[in-house]
């Protein structure tokens, strides 16, 4: 059973004159384990794919499913519950709140998700510790570099072990080098731990690098 | 997310916006200072004028028994004066309630419950002292007169008071009451000897010249010292300058004298301060009563109404009765002749406990008179605190309802700063409801702290005016008044002043909240 499914997915903007379409009737299967590049270009529709993956959007027509179950029932806070267990996202401005400390937007998400101040410190250093940061934890975002940050980011993904790591683009405000070795990271997570890691990007070099499958878009379509 | 996260939180993105919270707190410390400030100055007002009535055990036995005055038997003959018809045995049966006068001719009689009909002499107190549940009856006799003491003379009201119980004399600081109801005898208030005192002199001849300077603490004497000071006056005396007693004077005409009265004294100085001096006092041809001092009664505490009248020291009744004949204003003798009476205009009442008072009222009331009593009353005077506490509560009330909006205004701000953030903590799981606490708490957070500060504020205002207050009721008033507390912040008042604040924020931050939770986090995540 495929861990991520779109089955038949639409996904419809209404604008002032006219009705933009982003997803034309999209159909994906996701298996465990995998490590899927979506290619497009820019307007392709596949950052709006990964936003329905990741449970931030719902689709116009057809359902995305998680483990064989739809996310059409759940209600928002269930949707909630969903971003918080099952997925991990991660961007390509990374995200961090700029006021917090690495290890405090770490920290962020295990809040969320109801652990003790004790074991949030804990769980914390251990996550920034797997994505090789844990001396620079009480550095606030303005003082890492991107590579970095998007560590942070990463390490603030895997936080409620979600079986699905969704990255958004991640190496677009990274240098080659950096660049690799977030994607390192990411298919490290998926080497180790068995994650699932759907890739959106445009770098067809770090897409064939990594990723067991790649999937075209082009104007909401699979191709 | 627990709620000690979520106070964390909350309390970290108000410290972000350091400037921006202040001013929204002071907006509503404002808020709630006022009202701490108003509704404390109606509770202290309550307090002063029931609450220290309350405290004096008596209150709650005491009346006031009104007879019929010139007005009110002018009223029940129909308008007809006595001069009218001349006839002044009319008068006389029209006071008695087995002949009412109003049966033939009045057109427009005063309510019977508004207006005594009877007039109240000896007989009619000898009948109210009969009542069942009647302890003490005294008539309340007082007269304007002039009083020579430590070498000064002031224009003061007297009072006569029975020997033995009268409750008048029974919070003595030193002394005793009258031995004989005809006794050249005075029971003074602790108010006479300060109003004498070389102090108050002093205090008001430089009021003018304020030489002084306003700057000066009201003197607030420890219970020894004021024990000690009664003590010293007893056994001293004090003169009474009177018209000549039982004079058929050649200075009046029908029992009206012309001689000058101590109510208009031409000796008077015009200060205020009711002194005379003494070369007119001598002058005036008064007869000179001489007085020894037995017993000093305790000053009645606070601003509140001055339950035994305003006169500073009482003579025995009789004496009291005999001097107020020959002194009394032209204008109340004039009234006396015209209703052809001469009754007492109130009697002073005590019932055996407070549960006789409404019977004894309706006695009373039957029997012709009008019954006042301070526990009769209080349920409307409570009544009439509560309006006023609730509309000083409302006018603080606006200022904290205008600084709720700051609070919305402030909240709405943040939540547009923080788009992102709200968007990021959307995406890793956050749920609506946890950020929209993060911002109740925020709210309430600012309402807590505002609260607390605004009763603190409150509290430094009321210290504030207390102190300006009593200098110039001691200025005012001219002798040593006690130190007034005109505010009283009871807990119940800055606890509710803190939780209103509080709700008052969590109102405001409705909208932005609700605002917050809607937040879309792909917009909101979209671009840098």
């Amino acid at each position: 059973m495929p861990i991520l499914e779109a089955r038949n997915v639409t996904r419809e903007y209404p604008m002032k004159a006219e009705t933009v379409r982003a997803l034309a009737g999209v159909s994906v299967a996701i298996e465990r384990g995998e490590f899927v590049a979506i290619l497009g270009t820019s307007g392709s529709g596949k950052s709006t794919l990964l936003n329905l993956f990741g449970g931030l959007d719902r689709p116009t027509g057809g359902e995305i499913l998680f483990d064989g179950e739809s996310l059409a029932p759940l209600s928002s806070r269930e949707m909630s519950r969903y971003r918080l267990r099952r997925v991990g996202m991660i961007f390509q401005s990374f995200n961090l709140i700029p006021t917090m400390t690495a290890r405090e937007n770490v920290s962020l998400a295990l809040a969320f998700a109801g652990l003790s101040k004790t074991e949030r410190r804990k769980r914390s250093l251990e996550l920034l510790d797997r994505v090789g940061l844990s001396q620079r934890a009480e550095h606030l975002p303005s003082e890492l570099s991107g590579g970095e940050q998007q560590r942070v980011s990463i390490a603030r993904a895997i936080a409620n072990a979600p079986q699905a790591l969704l990255a958004d683009e991640p190496t677009g405000n990274l240098d080659s080098n950096r660049a690799a070795e977030v994607i390192g990271l990411l298919d490290e997570m998926r080497r180790r731990d068995g994650k699932t890691v759907v890739l959106v990007t445009h770098d067809q070099e770090l897409a064939q690098n990594f990723a067991t499958r790649i999937i075209r878009l082009k104007d909401g379509k699979v191709v | 997310m627990n709620f000690t996260d979520i106070i964390a939180l909350a309390a970290r993105n108000l410290r972000q916006a350091k400037l921006r919270t202040s001013l929204t707190v002071i907006g509503v410390v404002v808020g709630v200072a006022a009202i701490i400030t108003m509704v404390s100055f109606g509770i202290g007002l309550r307090r002063n004028i029931i609450g220290q009535a309350l405290g004096r055990l008596d209150v709650f036995t005491a009346m006031t028994v009104f007879g019929a005055d010139t007005n009110d038997m002018l009223a029940l003959r129909g308008g007809r004066t006595a001069l009218d018809d001349g006839e002044e045995e009319d008068a006389q049966d029209g006071a008695k309630p087995e002949d009412p006068p109003s049966t033939n001719s009045s057109p427009a009689p005063a309510p019977a419950a508004a207006r005594p009909r009877r007039v109240l002499d000896d007989e009619a107190l000898a009948e109210i002292a009969k009542l069942d549940g009647v302890s003490f009856a005294a008539p309340i006799v007082t007269f304007p007169s002039f009083v020579r003491f430590n070498e000064r003379t002031r224009q003061q009201w007297a009072a006569g008071a029975r020997a033995g119980d009268d409750p008048r004399l029974r919070n003595l600081l030193a002394g005793r009451g009258f031995s004989d109801e005809n006794a050249d005898e005075v029971v003074i208030k602790e108010e006479f000897l300060n109003g004498y005192s070389d102090e108050a002199f002093r205090r008001r001849r430089n009021r003018r010249g304020n030489s002084g300077g306003p700057f000066r603490q009201a003197s607030d004497k420890s219970d020894e010292e004021r024990k000690r000071a009664a003590e010293d006056a007893l056994g001293k005396e004090i003169t009474l300058y009177s018209a000549p007693v039982g004079d058929a004077s050649p200075t009046s005409v029908f029992g009206i004298p012309l001689l000058d009265f101590p109510s208009n004294f031409p000796g008077r100085s015009d200060d205020g301060a009711n002194e005379v001096r003494d070369e007119v006092a001598d002058r005036s041809g008064f007869d000179r009563y001489v007085f020894r001092i037995v017993g000093v009664v305790k000053s009645e505490d606070g601003m509140g109404l001055r339950v035994y009248g305003r006169s500073d020291f009482y003579l025995p009744l009789e004496k009291a009765k005999r001097l107020r004949e020959a002194n009394v204003s032209p204008m109340e003798r004039m009234g006396d002749a015209l209703a052809g009476h001469s009754g007492y205009w109130a009697a002073e009442l005590r019932v055996l406990d407070p549960s006789r008072i409404k019977p004894v009222t309706k006695r009373v009331t039957d029997l012709g008179f009008r019954a006042f009593s301070l526990a009769n009353q209080l349920e409307e005077i409570e009544r009439i605190f509560l309006i006023v506490n609730s509309s000083l509560a409302l006018i603080g009330g606006i200022a904290l309802l205008v600084a709720s909006f700051g609070i919305s205004n402030t909240m709405i701000m943040s939540i547009r700063e923080r788009t992102r953030e709200i968007g990021v903590m959307k995406a890793i799981g956050g749920s609506d409801g946890e950020i929209m606490r993060i911002f109740f708490v925020e709210a309430s957070l600012i309402g807590l702290a505002g609260g607390v500060m605004g009763v603190i504020g409150g509290w430094g205002i009321d210290r504030v005016a207390n102190t300006l207050a009593n200098r110039w009721v001691l200025r005012q008033a001219g002798q040593a008044v006690r130190h007034i507390e005109f505010f009283s912040i009871p807990w119940y008042l800055s606890g509710g002043a803190i939780l209103f604040a509080m709700a008052i924020s969590l109102i405001a931050a409705i909208y932005p909240a609700m605002r917050a939770a809607r937040v879309d986090p792909i917009k909101a995540l979209r671009y840098e």
